[in-house]
């Protein structure tokens, strides 16, 4: 305190000498924006948004532009604001002002050019952070000696690394797992299931000195490992099969993306593939794979509301920001929506920069390509329809829209609901006019009214057009005469007459404009098909009376009758008054051109999933405080700065954005990636990662306990081109993988968390995996793979959906839980319990949780009771009536060993008493059941 | 690879004490496998606010335990009443003459305003008249005549402000502080900090309205990134717990033995692996389930709460729509007062429902008809909920017990153009407080003359979230949990303790 005062006192005696010796920013001055300015402009806020403690963010400067002017202290904001007399200007706003020698030193380091070293402490640190900095060339360290050497298995590169801590520790692997215990870890951990007892017989039986390499190979190549390691990914990602939020309606084809991660996995695509294609596969072949973008949840709950429109799009956004960065990057991005990162080198802007990448993504179901079977079966439909609706022409009732002059066999198709073209020879017009003048039930309605010049929409009233109307049904913000022209679609941008079945519309363009076509629409997304104009003219004039008609429905075959549509059948065909085979053989081609419309309906429409729709976005903006309504400078498509940053055009084409992205991120140099990946990939094995926070590799996550090993896995793993099973290979044969997990008191004392690896860590099996193993033991798995999702709910489907937790279920539940149907918010009745994410955030580990209401699920529930007596029919079934041979069975497809002589004895005793199913409730509840050995 | 033996079963060795064993892992072993549980090592300690976080100290065989709050605590329990749909301050607890006197008028400068549903008519009073209520003669309309008379007791925060005008977000951010689905609810923070005083009752319990689930259902009592272990229990008086009882087809001595014999073969199991405490915290989840299979029952079951209880609660009467409603929900109520009695942390009480009808049928969201769908919400709600507190207040519980009454946001002082109802408003709306450590009679902040926003001593749901915390003795910037690069809180970033409330 005293020294304070008298450098103070020293201070203020201080001339300002304009005539100051060089200053030093590390000695000098950054003590002095430490004390007054870091409170406010530092990690922890940055006011403003300006930063001082950062060299780049000081220098580029906050919401009042540049802060500093290099040689120029005269014209620097800081300087300006500290030494400002208004109280509303001046800066620090409370506390002590800065001194007059302090204001001293900070002109002169500006004057004397601002020279701010990038190596100050605070900036090493920064820049330094490990996993920052590119893959470390690595020496895998001297083989491990003594104790060390106790196992068969040959030591891999992985345990020299892991060996090398542990001696420091002075601890030492443990001797490799017995080979009972090494098959159902290795089955668990990598499929998921157990093994059959026989497959464990055969193993342990097995001579050949690679037993254990074979059976790892045969393993990764069992289609269950795609089963078992998507579920890992998917929580990675968010993904899920409902919309969430309080609609929280379902995605019924978002399936197809989850079975593109199973078989990405069985076919070991490289992973820097698999990047790519899930963050640009439409360019790539793999439109499926773009689902990742759109698998997170989203608010589906429209409003005229512009503020709550803006925000659930910037919520989208940031959705697919942060699910981007935490996947393939493990860096949190979401804090720099709002502000630049207090911890990691990311600023405000690059956060936005990346929302740029992805701001021409939407959700929705996809269209796909039609496979060629569909396209053939569809051409045949057509032909059929074309065929029959020759054959009946003649059949056909005279009504006031065919009584024109056009024969039938020239008529265009009858208008409909979705989209209709009306093309005629290009004209100049200066208005156009459509005039209804029927239509199917109430006043009509139409969503867009499009008028061509090539591929032009001059209608646009964007592009000046101005709309006009008979009159607007009131008092409905979704139907206005405005959404007429606002190249918005669908019945909630539509407009409505205010005269059942009549009105008219009339566009006005800025000048003359030459036209070659109107496309006009009720409802284009599909959901509405009444209110559809029937009867109607579309006229053109370039003055103020002369108009001229350019198309009509006079040449449109009459709307046919569809079932259950809420269209007026107008094509009647007659059969009445004929001879009786002519009118048998009429209403035959009737029913069948019925038939064969159906048919064609559904092969018209392209299969779909729901992934990511595109289109070229506008211009993106930074937000102050991450608020919508407050947007900021536009901000350029781009990447993060941490390595090689990445800058595009702001109005580059939307895919190509994408790609760049996914290029930079797959790059073999980007120092994240493949290391965030490979951590993953340990975590599963291992129940932790060498990092344990696996989604932030920045520096407030933890620091890896084996860096040597991280970075030399990387690099391997880049080395054999991005394979994932190839890593895995690595891993499950090194001796760390096969040792044993039985406890040691002495390692126990040493490192109780194991996290130096003394010992295999055991831990409880997923919820999954637990409801997997139970249908697995009792014999009911359906192993059929792909395709729809079974439900665990029943799902009532209002306008917001409710999901009921299933209480019986039967063999079409009974497949594995990848493909039950992932809802959203609402957990699996039983197994929900068990730490099961539902996909609101990313997970990229699961907690492990013992709680009562588990023991409760597993030990009383209709599943679990059913499963005990499928279990002890089929022990009854395999090993006969004898009760020992059936406790013998029992332990073989539980715990795939046979029991002990006291257990057996204690079982008999609870299957004489009270039957098999109590004996198999037991087991199927037991610790040995649900843990990985 | 040393020749297996095939078939071989380690050699079993004596029997442990496991009683004793777990009593030595909460001390020893279970400690250091608890920061191992919750994912916490080596991490740089420093939440966003710059303080040390203080995360409690589990452990995972008794992940229950009662644990110690950061400061002396005012409340140990919390009950909220959360009335789903958004229920109308004007209606019921804001009293505005100027909203009585400009009743026809346009709102002045708002003449543009586009809400939820669209555009606005005039400023509209509400269909109830308020009149002076209690001691302190604080106004209260003629819809909520019950509650009215128990403004004595209570504390209100005119001045809320949510920040969304969506359902589904504004639920999450009352239940979880953030608009965002998969973030844990208030009272998972709150039993994850402190446990609960009855291991022998879930420590968490959400009672969802006779009618369904709230609008954004199990997202409002769900554990987020929380172990699973926090997140709120689902029964009311109608439905229990599923799975709880003992199934149909197994008889009781059958159900013992079976368990019995569970338990020796995963004590068995635990021999093989001495100290690891995730296989017998399994073993304790099982004794701790068959103590729930008795106590919970015990405390769901009404019968023995006299008739006089269930008069004051409205529970007695039935016979007409509302009326059984009100009985239904008023047995909610009786049972949120028996979870209390027998030392539940948290208790989340929910009135009104999505599941039975879109807006306003069952739930507050009166856009259409006000009049008429608030003639049975107010009624359904008024008796239970008064007939709560004062027997609460009777049997000393509100000593220890702190009430939150809330909702999702407010609604409009306009009826829509074309409706006879209020659209969304997140701009003002009340919530009222009562019991441990809060003033009463009180009321903090306001809303403008109309009462479409809140204008004096604004209150955000983070600050409503921080009081609620800080009265448990719990420092909101500090209680944390390390998820997925942050020290999550229930707060976020923000957040500041209303102190003028505190008593």
């Amino acid at each position: 305190m005293l020294v304070v005062l008298a450098t103070q006192c020293g201070a203020a005696s201080e001339p300002t000498a304009p005539a100051q010796p060089a200053i030093d920013f590390a000695r000098d001055l950054r003590p002095i924006l430490e004390s007054h300015c870091f409170e406010c402009h530092g990690p922890a806020k940055q006011k403003a948004d300006l930063r001082l403690d950062r060299r780049s963010a000081a220098l580029r400067g906050g919401d009042g532009g540049p802060a500093i002017v290099p040689g120029r202290s005269g014209d620097s904001l800081l300087l300006h604001r500290i030494t400002a007399t208004s109280p509303d200007e001046v800066m620090p706003p409370k506390g002590d002002r800065l001194s007059e020698r302090e204001v001293g030193v900070l002109r002169a380091w500006i004057d004397q050019g601002a020279v701010w070293p990038e190596d100050r402490p605070g900036a090493e640190a920064e820049e330094a952070h490990w996993a920052f900095q590119p893959l470390r060339e690595t020496k895998i360290p001297a083989a491990g000696t003594g104790e060390d050497s106790r196992s068969a298995a040959p030591a891999q590169p992985i345990d020299a690394f892991i060996q090398e801590h542990l001696r420091k520790a002075g601890l030492t692997l443990s001797p490799e797992a017995p080979r009972q215990v090494l098959i159902r870890r290795l089955y668990l951990v990598l499929l998921g299931v157990h093994p059959t007892f026989e497959e464990v017989r055969a193993f342990e039986a097995d001579p050949r000195s690679d037993a254990f390499e074979r059976l790892v190979d045969q393993v990764l190549n069992d289609p269950r490992y795609g089963e078992r390691w998507a579920r890992h990914w998917l929580d990675v990602i968010r993904f899920a099969e409902s919309n969430g939020f309080e609609t929280n309606r379902e995605r019924p084809t978002a399936w197809k993306f989850r079975d593109y991660i199973i078989a990405a996995f069985n076919e070991d695509l490289p992973y820097d593939r698999f990047i790519r294609e899930q963050i640009a596969g439409d360019a790539l072949g793999a439109p499926i794979a773009t689902g990742f973008l759109v698998g997170g949840p989203v608010d589906i709950v429209g409003s005229p509301d512009p503020v709550l429109t803006a925000q659930q799009r910037a919520d989208e956004l940031d959705d697919m920001v942060n699910t981007t960065g935490t996947a393939f990057l493990g860096l949190t991005l979401g804090c720099a929506r709002c502000h630049s990162h207090k911890f990691d080198p990311i600023e405000q802007r690059e956060y936005y920069s990346l929302a740029a990448v992805f701001s021409g993504v939407r959700h929705g179901e996809t269209p796909l390509p039609i496979p060629p079977e569909q396209a053939d079966a569809k051409a045949r439909a057509d032909a059929r329809v074309a065929d029959l609706e020759r054959r009946l022409a003649r059949f056909i009732a005279p009504t006031a829209a065919t009584t024109n002059a056009v024969p039938v066999s020239q008529q265009r198709p009858p208008v409909n609901a979705r989209l209709n073209t009306e093309a005629f020879a290009p004209i100049e017009a200066r208005r156009v006019r459509f005039s209804i003048l029927a239509s199917t039930g109430g006043e009509p309605c139409l969503d867009e009214l499009e008028v061509y010049d090539g591929e032009r929409n001059v209608a646009l009233h964007t592009a000046g057009t101005r709309a006009t109307a008979s009159g607007t049904l009131p008092g409905y913000e979704i139907h206005k005469l405005e959404h007429l022209n606002d190249g918005k679609v669908g019945n909630s941008r539509s407009w409505i007459s205010n005269t059942p079945g009549k009105g008219w519309v009339q566009l006005e363009f800025p000048g003359l404009t030459r036209i070659d076509r109107v496309v006009w629409s009720r409802d284009r997304e599909g959901s509405f098909a009444d209110r559809l104009p029937t009867d109607y003219r579309i006229e053109v004039a370039t003055g103020e009376e002369q108009w001229t008609l350019v198309a009509s429905s006079a040449d449109r075959l009459p709307v046919a009758a569809q079932p259950g549509a809420k269209t007026t059948p107008a094509i009647v065909y007659r059969f009445d008054g004929l001879p009786v085979e002519e009118a048998e053989l009429g209403r035959q081609w009737q029913a069948e051109l019925e038939r064969t419309r159906k048919e064609l309906a559904t092969l018209a429409k392209p299969p779909t999933t729901y992934a990511g729709q595109f289109r070229e976005p506008g211009s993106t903006h930074r937000l102050h405080r991450g608020d919508p309504m407050q947007k900021r400078e536009a901000v350029a498509p781009g990447t993060l700065a941490l390595f090689r940053p990445l800058t595009m055009a702001a109005d580059e084409p939307e895919q190509k954005r994408r790609l760049q992205l996914a290029d930079w991120i797959a790059s073999p140099e980007n120092p994240l990636t493949a290391r965030v990946l490979v951590n993953r990939v340990w975590q599963h094995h291992f129940g932790v990662g060498l990092v344990d926070t696996p989604n932030d590799f920045g520096r407030n996550g933890a620091r890896p306990t084996h860096p040597e090993l991280l970075d030399w896995l990387a690099s391997d793993f880049m080395q054999h081109g991005w394979s994932i099973k190839g890593l895995q290979r690595r891993i499950v044969l090194s001796r760390a993988w096969r040792q044993s997990h039985a406890p040691r008191a002495e390692a126990l004392a040493v490192d109780a968390a194991d996290r130096l690896l003394w010992r295999f860590p055991p831990r409880r099996l997923e919820a999954e995996a637990i409801r997997d193993c139970v249908l697995e033991a009792s014999g009911a798995l359906v192993r059929t793979g792909g395709g729809p999702s079974f439900h665990l709910h029943e799902v009532d489907r209002e306008n917001v959906y409710h999901y009921h937790p299933k209480e019986r279920f039967g063999p079409d539940e009974f497949r594995r839980m990848i493909y039950a149907y992932k809802v959203r918010m609402e957990h699996d009745g039983i197994f929900g319990s068990f730490d099961c994410p539902d996909g609101s955030l990313v997970a990229p580990k699961r907690s492990i949780s013992t709680t009562p209401l588990q023991a409760l699920n597993l030990f009383n529930s209709t599943f679990v009771l059913d499963q005990a007596e499928r279990l002890a029919a089929r022990v009854s079934q395999e090993a006969g009536s004898d009760l020992p041979a059936q406790v013998q069975r029992a332990w073989e497809l539980a715990f795939q060993r046979g029991p002990a002589a006291d257990e057996s004895k204690e079982a008999v005793l609870l299957a004489q008493s009270h039957g098999l199913p109590a004996l198999a409730r037991a087991l199927l509840n037991a610790n040995e059941f649900l843990f990985i050995p | 690879m040393t020749p297996p033996t095939p078939g071989s079963v380690p050699q079993p060795h004596p029997l442990l004490n496991r009683r004793r064993f777990l009593s030595d892992a909460g001390f020893g072993l279970g400690a250091i496998a608890l920061t191992h549980l919750l994912g916490t090592e080596g991490l740089l300690a420093a939440s966003v606010s710059g303080k040390q976080p203080l995360r409690p100290a589990i452990d995972p065989s008794h992940p229950f335990a009662p644990r110690a709050p950061h400061h002396l605590p005012k409340a140990h329990k919390v009950l909220v009443i959360f009335c789903s749909g958004a229920c109308s301050h004007l209606d019921t607890f804001d009293y505005k003459p100027e909203l009585i006197r400009r009743h026809g008028q346009p709102m002045p400068g708002q003449d543009k305003l586009i809400t939820f549903q669209g555009e606005q008519g005039a400023l509209t009073r509400s269909p109830w008249e308020f009149r002076p209520r209690g001691q302190c003669g604080k106004m209260v309309s003629d819809l909520l005549p019950r509650l009215g008379d128990c403004v004595d007791d209570l504390c209100f925060i005119h001045s809320m402000q949510g920040k969304t005008n969506t359902h589904g977000p504004g639920e999450n951010f009352m239940s979880t502080g953030y608009t965002l689905d998969g973030f844990p609810s208030m009272g998972s923070w709150v039993t994850y900090a402190l446990g609960t005083g009855n291991q022998t009752l879930p420590s968490y319990v959400a009672i969802p309205d006779p009618r369904g689930k709230p609008q954004n259902s199990v997202n409002n009592w769900g554990s987020g990134f929380l172990p699973a272990a926090f997140q709120g229990t689902a029964f009311n008086a109608a439905s229990p717990i599923r799975n709880l009882a003992r199934p149909d087809r197994i008889q009781p001595g059958s159900d013992q033995a079976t368990r019995d014999f569970l338990t020796r073969l995963n004590e068995r199991h635990l021999e093989r692996f001495p100290g690891d405490t995730e296989l017998a915290a399994r073993i304790a989840s099982y004794e701790l389930a068959a103590r729930m299979q008795l106590s919970v029952p015990e405390v769901a079951d009404l019968g023995s709460e006299p008739d006089h209880i269930l008069r004051l609660y409205g529970a007695h009467e039935t016979g007409s729509k509302v009326k059984d409603i009100r009985a239904a929900y008023a047995r909610n109520c009786i049972l949120a007062r028996r979870l209390l009695e027998k030392g539940v942390r948290f208790v989340q009480l929910f009135n009104g429902a999505y599941q039975t009808g879109g807006e306003g049928v069952s739930n507050w969201d009166g856009h259409k008809d006000l009049l008429n769908q608030y003639s049975v919400h107010g009624p359904v709600l008024d008796q239970p909920t008064a007939g709560l507190l004062l027997d609460l207040k009777q049997r000393g519980l509100l000593q220890d017990t702190l009430v939150v009454w809330c909702t999702e946001f407010g609604r409009m002082p306009t009826f829509q153009k074309g409706a006879q109802g209020r659209d969304h408003n997140p701009r003002g709306f009340t919530c009222w407080l009562a019991g441990a450590g809060v003033k009463a009679p009180f009321s903090y902040g306001a809303t403008d003359e109309f009462g479409y926003q809140a204008a004096d001593k604004i209150t955000t749901v983070y600050d409503l979230h921080a009081t609620v915390l800080h009265l448990l003795g719990l420092d909101h910037e500090r209680l944390t949990f390390y998820h997925n690069g942050l020290e999550r809180r229930l707060t976020d970033v923000h957040g500041h303790v209303v102190s003028d409330i505190l008593a």
